[in-house]
């Protein structure tokens, strides 16, 4: 009988490597009766930037909210440079040293750039605990001439600015800080050529400096070849296929992606097929 | 949405209608900046009003005309101050009005019939205030219902309640006296002035709050993004949370002060109804928008005086209480209109 699921065999089992920074496996999650993630396997090594790839509704943002301590697994385990890794919240697993930039962004507009930057690590006075907003504007200006992000003015509160801007200052947000695992959901959505280049220099860059790992999800197959090591494609809940990018290509993804299209659009019509079967006196399926 | 160029001018002048402001440049751009302050509009229109009454009014402008004025605008900056926070969270308190009436009972409870001094049992009848507070936050944070529909179910039990344990009956405000007004009534709203110098103490400190520490930061947060302002790690409940806690104490407050100055406290849920209507009036004719992430306390300040102004203005001008309400209502809907102008300006996002 067709199964709309991957086949057992092409599920990506447990995999390890002795510079592991990060390691899950058998990660589940359901919302209510959808089960998003099925038995994910993933590992990701210090210093790599692994890209994650699938289609609308494989499950790659509820992969991201769960290693980001958004959300929790419903079972699975996961490891931190070899403690197990369980986070309780966002800032839990950002003091952990795993910090994300959402595909949401989690920019308030009604608050100026530097603020957005700083949100939830606010500089402050002493005694009396108030803002340093000069000293946060200053250090904002710093970081974003750092990353080559030119935005004219930090005073202004953040829905001003163009959605390439926007992505810009979410990514600087979480790249300034002191994270050494980084998860993007999407980073390069909403960007325009000129600034999604910046941003995959910035990554070039990082990856370089080799002080942190990266998980990113792209939706363009060019990004993944020019910024990754190493690509993970997930569908339906599971890995379903993990190499280096330097052994796979272009047309093998393509492949992948078309024939998994085709195996659930057939696996759908004979399961259609079953059933009217079935209302037919136990008709064989097709 | 267009693609803002690179590199605008150090002045970049909003987008959409004010093309034509800009042109012609100079003054006209200074008084349109005016006005885009949040505040900008209500200070001209309290103005306007504080003139209008002052030319018409021939006791507006005395010194005891003034002073009458004190007790129509000073409770409401208190009330709406404590609002500011709510709303800037895109939530409301319906309940403030009945724990206005509410505390001022506690009080006299823990002072007459439990025998505790006049200070620790306005701290006690605070506390209590607090806890209604608490209760909203959690209710609307963790629980998540609506805060409209949970403190409208907290306004009628409290009011309820406040009957219940005043058996409808109206009695003498501990502390104060009509002989002589002690220290305690002098300070906590007996003394003439008292009322006024706490609502701009707390006025200065709450703005404060808002404009320079995390709390106000992550208020306008939670109310601008709730989801985003999570992701980036705010603890969102702990914010909600702990404006309903600061708008329930200011409530409360304001009612054992109200109760201290009326010398008696009269359990009367339908004024303590009116009581939560201008101080929301209050806040949002002073700019605070009910969709949340952006208001001011000062605005709110402000706004407490246009409806003190107006209020006190229309009873010295012998003017029919029915025509407060008509203007009352215009007033809000003008600044309603202004504001939602204002904050496309503001943003340029070019929506309201």
């Amino acid at each position: 009988m067709a199964d709309a699921s991957i086949p057992e065999e092409r599920i990506v089992g447990p995999q390890t490597a002795d510079d592991d920074v990060l390691r899950v496996e058998h990660i589940k999650k359901s919302f209510g009766p959808i089960s998003a993630l099925r038995d994910v396997n993933l590992h990701l090594r210090k210093g790599e930037v692994l890209g994650l790839l699938g289609d609308n509704g494989a499950g790659k943002s509820t992969l991201i909210k769960i290693l980001s301590g958004f959300q929790k697994q419903d079972a699975g385990t996961m490891w931190l440079k070899g403690q197990p890794y369980a986070p309780k919240s966002v800032l839990d697993a950002r003091a952990h040293g795993i910090d994300t930039v959402y595909q949401d962004l989690a920019l308030i507009d009604q608050l100026t750039v530097y603020n957005n930057l700083f949100l939830r690590r606010e500089l402050v006075k002493k005694p009396i605990p108030f803002l340093s907003n000069r000293e946060m504007r200053k250090r904002a200006r710093a970081a974003l001439e750092e990353t080559g992000i030119d935005i004219p003015r930090l005073d202004v509160p953040v829905a001003r600015l163009s959605g390439g801007q926007r992505q810009a200052i979410a990514v600087a947000r979480t790249i300034s800080g002191d994270a050494d695992v980084i998860l993007l959901d999407e980073p390069l959505a909403a960007m325009g050529a000129k600034e999604g280049a910046l941003i995959l220099d910035l990554i070039a860059r990082l990856k370089k400096e080799g002080r942190v790992s990266i998980i990113m999800i792209l939706h363009n197959y060019v990004h993944v070849f020019q910024a990754c090591d190493r690509v993970s494609l997930i569908q339906d809940g599971v890995i379903s296929l993990d190499k280096p990018t330097t052994e796979t290509s272009v047309d093998e993804l393509n492949d992948i992606v078309v024939e998994e299209y085709r195996r659930a659009r057939l696996a759908a019509q004979s399961g259609n097929g079953a059933s009217a079967g079935a209302g037919q006196a136990g008709g064989t399926p097709a | 949405m267009a693609v803002a160029d690179s590199t605008p001018p150090a002045e970049a002048p909003p987008q959409g209608p004010a093309k034509g402001w800009a042109r012609r440049g100079g003054a006209l751009s200074w008084g349109q900046r005016f006005l885009t302050l949040r505040e900008g509009s209500i200070i001209v229109i309290t103005v306007v009003t504080f003139v209008y009454f002052a030319a018409s009014v021939p006791h507006f402008l005395t010194g005891s005309g003034l002073k009458a004025l004190l007790p129509y605008f000073a409770p409401f900056a208190i009330l709406a101050a404590g609002e500011v926070f709510v709303m800037i969270n895109a939530e409301i308190d319906l309940s403030v009005g009945a724990v206005y009436l509410f505390a001022p009972f506690v009080f006299y409870k823990l002072n007459v019939n439990a025998g505790l001094p006049l200070v620790p049992a306005m701290i006690g009848a605070l506390i209590a205030a607090m806890l209604v507070g608490l209760f909203n936050g959690l209710v609307v944070s963790v629980v998540g219902i609506s805060s409209f529909v949970t403190t409208l179910g907290t306004l009628f039990t409290l009011s309820g309640l406040t009957l219940i344990i005043s058996h409808a009956t109206q009695v003498t405000t501990p502390g104060t006296s009509v002989v002589k007004v002690g220290t305690f009534a002098q300070i906590f709203g007996g003394g003439t002035y008292s009322e006024l110098f706490w609502a701009i103490g707390i006025a200065i400190v709450l703005q404060l709050v808002l404009s320079f520490t995390r709390w106000g930061i992550y208020t306008v947060a939670v109310g601008g993004n709730r989801l985003g302002a999570s992701e980036a790690g705010v603890r969102t409940k702990v914010v909600l949370t702990r404006n309903f806690v600061l708008c329930a104490l200011l409530a409360g407050f304001v009612g054992i002060m109200e109760a201290v100055r009326a010398a008696t406290t009269t359990p009367d849920p339908s004024g303590a109804n009116v009581i939560l209507f201008q101080a929301i009036s209050a806040a949002v004719i002073g700019g605070t928008l009910l969709q949340g992430g952006s208001g001011t306390v000062i605005g709110a300040f402000i706004g407490a005086i246009f409806l003190g102004v107006l209020q006190d203005g229309l009873n010295l001008k012998g003017v029919s209480a029915n025509y407060f309400y008509f203007y009352l209502g215009l007033a809000i809907l003008i600044a309603m209109a202004f504001n939602t102008y204002v904050s496309r300006v503001r943003t340029g996002s070019g929506r309201g």
